[in-house]
């Protein structure tokens, strides 16, 4: 892929429809009734993301949102490898929210100022629905990292596993000179130093320990089309009614 | 093992009878918070209702969920139902201020004042609405320095008195986070038209 902006687009986009598919696997299966419609209703956003940026690129000349969405096997995909990990437990859910949340915000904040008009635009009016995410994921690690044995035994355990894989959302592309060049958006690695501030800003305020990075080895492969085991099966769950009828009006 | 069609369900390889409940507590449940919402800019903070939560900051998700879901919003309230002074209720065309007079002072020294959230009901039913603050010394003191300021207003069922120290209000800065309520009309049913749908298809198949 060599336009920028497609590059870019395709990055975002796919992150919040597999991120927004995997989290809606928590409907009706919540820890409590308030949080899981909390939770549907941020997987339901992120659908809703996924859906803009997918128009952008169908003005840019691709296929339709759905037909992007729903008929591109995983090797067509430029998601990091973090959001289509199965969900877990709870613990993991939230701190894969927390670490990818985290990111989204200021990514959708440095696009708010893109030269490219149209995704600044979405980015302006979708920036307060990620304001609110990171305020939920904040209150969650802030409330259960400051609490129980169990609940910190669990996201210890949940950060120290998501964590290479969160750091795998920085992946660059080749693209990468031309995005910043262009004035397109700031660059991932600008982008990974403000993440790490303002995660730990929030960790430091619990009893949840960041692990040394230096001595991580973040996943990547994501945003070239490498992926886990787990996204296909995602892929052919989430498109099994869309090729039902592909032409069907919905 | 517990097979379904929906594969999240048949994921959690649950077994097919549900396990006996095991014995809760008595009032187990989480503290309860009392939300109130402002529909627009410059109107008055509403009541909505109530939210169970394990502290107030949590108690603020649920309310966003609960309360402001669907219409316009720009602000939300939320107060730990037990930090809350209530009067008596009065009559429909009555005064709550009727019966409230200047707080005797006592022996002790006087407390540091500190500012007083004052809500009022103007009918049975409808929800308490804030009128605004009052700096007072006690909840009492509250209601009277209320009933200086706002004591003109009739009817007045009831009235509430808030310690604007247990108010959790969020910055207006982030009042963003309702910038798209209004367009998720996916949340209403009325966005859901199929019926047209469903009378063309029993016209083109022939059933009825």
């Amino acid at each position: 892929m060599t336009d920028p902006k497609k590059d870019l687009l395709y990055r975002l986009a796919d992150d919040q429809l597999i991120l927004g598919h995997r989290n809606s696997e928590w409907n009706g299966l919540g820890p409590i009734l308030e949080e899981d419609i909390a939770f549907s209703s941020m997987a339901q956003d992120k659908l809703g993301h996924a859906l803009q940026l997918y128009s952008l690129l169908h003005e840019l000349g691709e296929a339709e949102p759905d037909t992007v969405a729903f008929t591109r096997n995983a090797a067509q995909f430029h998601c990091s490898q973090l959001v289509e990990l199965p969900i877990g437990d709870y613990a993991f859910s939230l701190m894969r929210h927390f670490l990818f949340d985290h990111a989204e915000l200021l990514r959708f904040e440095a696009l708010a100022a893109s030269s490219y008009e149209p995704l600044a635009q979405v980015a302006r009016k979708l920036k307060g629905e990620l304001k609110y995410h990171v305020l939920h994921a904040n209150t969650w690690i802030r409330q259960l990292g400051t609490s129980t044995e169990e609940a910190l035994e669990k996201l210890q355990a949940a950060l120290d596993l998501t964590l290479p894989y969160a750091l795998g959302l920085f992946e660059k592309t080749e693209a990468e000179p031309a995005i910043i060049a262009e004035g397109l958006f700031i660059g991932e690695d600008v982008l990974r130093a403000q993440w790490l501030e303002n995660i730990s800003r929030v960790l430091n305020q619990t009893q949840l320990e960041l692990p040394d990075l230096s001595a991580i080895t973040p996943v990547g492969g994501g945003r070239h089309g490498e992926h886990t085991e787990f996204l296909q099966p995602l892929l052919d769950e989430m498109a099994e009614v869309f090729r039902l009828d592909p032409t069907a009006d919905w | 093992m517990l097979s379904s069609l929906d594969p999240r369900i048949a994921r959690l390889a649950l077994p097919d009878t549900a396990p006996a409940p095991t014995p809760k507590a008595a009032f187990d449940q989480f503290e309860t918070f009392e939300v109130f919402h402002q529909k627009k800019d410059g109107a008055a903070y509403t009541y909505v209702g109530p939210v169970h939560a394990p502290s107030a900051d949590v108690a603020f998700l649920f309310a966003k969920e609960q309360y402001s879901r669907r219409f316009a919003c720009t602000g939300m309230w939320v107060v730990p139902t037990s930090a809350i002074n209530l009067t008596p209720y009065v009559g429909d065309q009555e005064s709550v201020y009727d019966g409230v007079s200047a707080i005797v002072p006592t022996a002790d020294a006087p407390a540091e004042p500190q500012e007083y959230a004052i809500f009022h009901l103007k009918k049975r039913g409808k929800a308490h609405t804030n009128v605004g603050l009052v700096r007072a010394a006690s909840a009492a003191d509250a209601l009277y320095q209320a009933k200086l300021t706002f004591g003109e207003q009739r009817p007045v069922v009831n009235v509430w008195v808030l310690p604007w120290n247990e108010v959790l209000t969020l910055d207006p800065a982030d009042r963003d986070i309702w910038l798209t309520t209004p367009e998720k009309k996916y949340r209403d049913a009325i966005a859901y038209k199929v019926q047209d749908r469903i009378e063309r298809f029993k016209l083109e198949t022939g059933t009825k």
